[in-house]
């Protein structure tokens, strides 16, 4: 099992998944979730300032989430897609998040499965996204779905390790005897 | 043929009903093991649960166990329809009494396959 370089004894994501994997993952989904001609393009796109996120915990060997952010307008007419003729008229909050929730939860569990295990899956939440707490913890694609941006960020739990302290060796704490 | 579709996401409620429908099932839905345990406690007798393994509640493990140490419901089939799809996930559940596992997402047509596996098709949707 490889371990990150700068984090002995903590497994860092980039080292368990790639972002090939995640997009084929998140592609899979679209295609069975949303519908056989939604695809995600592999292009990054700048997302507007009123987004949501949706997102399933992992704890296991490796900790963190997997995270899908879009504007809020695109998480709706997600929810219109996913739930097709079944859709209200008038969407409410509560549809919108369960059903960007279940895309998370099944983006999530796929990730997981392609994981070191034996890990854990929580239930999906909606909401702002959790922080990134390492940077270099993070696998991370940018997709346009029907145009619009959309990120998919699995992303550890755990701070970066601090570096370790190497102690300055002065001149005089040598132990060389003058 | 009735089938309970237990899910605690309305959305994937809708879309796994939809699909048995198409197959010629009536469904009901639940949305935890616990809600689900209580429609069959009632009297409703379907012949298929898809079950969804995480769920508020109760989830898809603890009420394939709760049916599975009850007689009364020793002829339910019990299809797992779930996220989780790492193998040893897969292998409990087998072990505890489900039938089959489909791992979202999934086709209409690859539940029709694994129900079509277990004989569990209507007799219209097979024609």
């Amino acid at each position: 099992m490889t371990l990150a370089p700068d984090a002995p004894g903590r497994l860092a994501i980039p080292a368990l998944i790639d972002e090939a994997t995640v997009e084929s993952i998140a592609g899979e989904a679209w295609i069975a979730l949303v519908g056989e001609d939604e695809v995600l393009v592999p292009v990054p796109g700048d997302l507007p300032e009123d987004t949501l996120s949706a997102w399933v915990d992992v704890v296991g060997p490796w900790t963190g989430s997997v995270v899908l952010t879009t504007g809020r307008q695109t998480a709706a007419e997600l929810t219109r897609a996913l739930l097709g003729d079944a859709a209200p008229e008038l969407l409410d909050h509560e549809d919108v998040a369960d059903a960007f929730g279940e895309i998370a939860n099944v983006v999530g569990g796929n990730v997981k499965a392609a994981l070191p295990g034996p890990s854990t899956l929580g239930l999906p939440e909606v909401g702002a996204a959790p922080t990134v707490r390492n940077p270099e913890d993070v696998c991370r694609i940018e997709v346009l779905w029907r145009g619009q941006p959309l990120v998919v960020s699995v992303q550890g739990a755990l701070p970066s390790l601090p570096v370790p302290h190497t102690p300055h060796q002065h001149p005089h704490q040598n132990g060389a005897s003058q | 043929m009735r089938a309970l579709v237990i899910d605690d996401s309305r959305a994937m409620r809708r879309i796994v009903s939809a699909a048995l429908e198409g197959f010629g099932y009536e469904t009901r839905q639940a949305g935890h093991g616990q809600e689900a345990l209580d429609v069959l406690q009632e009297g409703y007798a379907p012949d298929l649960c898809t079950i969804d393994w995480n769920m508020p509640v109760m989830d898809g493990l603890q009420f394939v166990s709760a049916v599975r140490a009850n007689p009364a419901w020793r002829a339910l089939t019990l299809m797992m329809v779930t996220s989780e799809s790492e193998q040893g996930q897969i292998v409990r559940a087998l072990a505890a009494g489900a039938h089959e596992y489909v791992i979202k997402p999934f086709t209409a047509d690859a539940l029709r396959d694994k129900l079509a596996l277990l004989g569990m098709l209507p007799e219209e949707a097979v024609l």
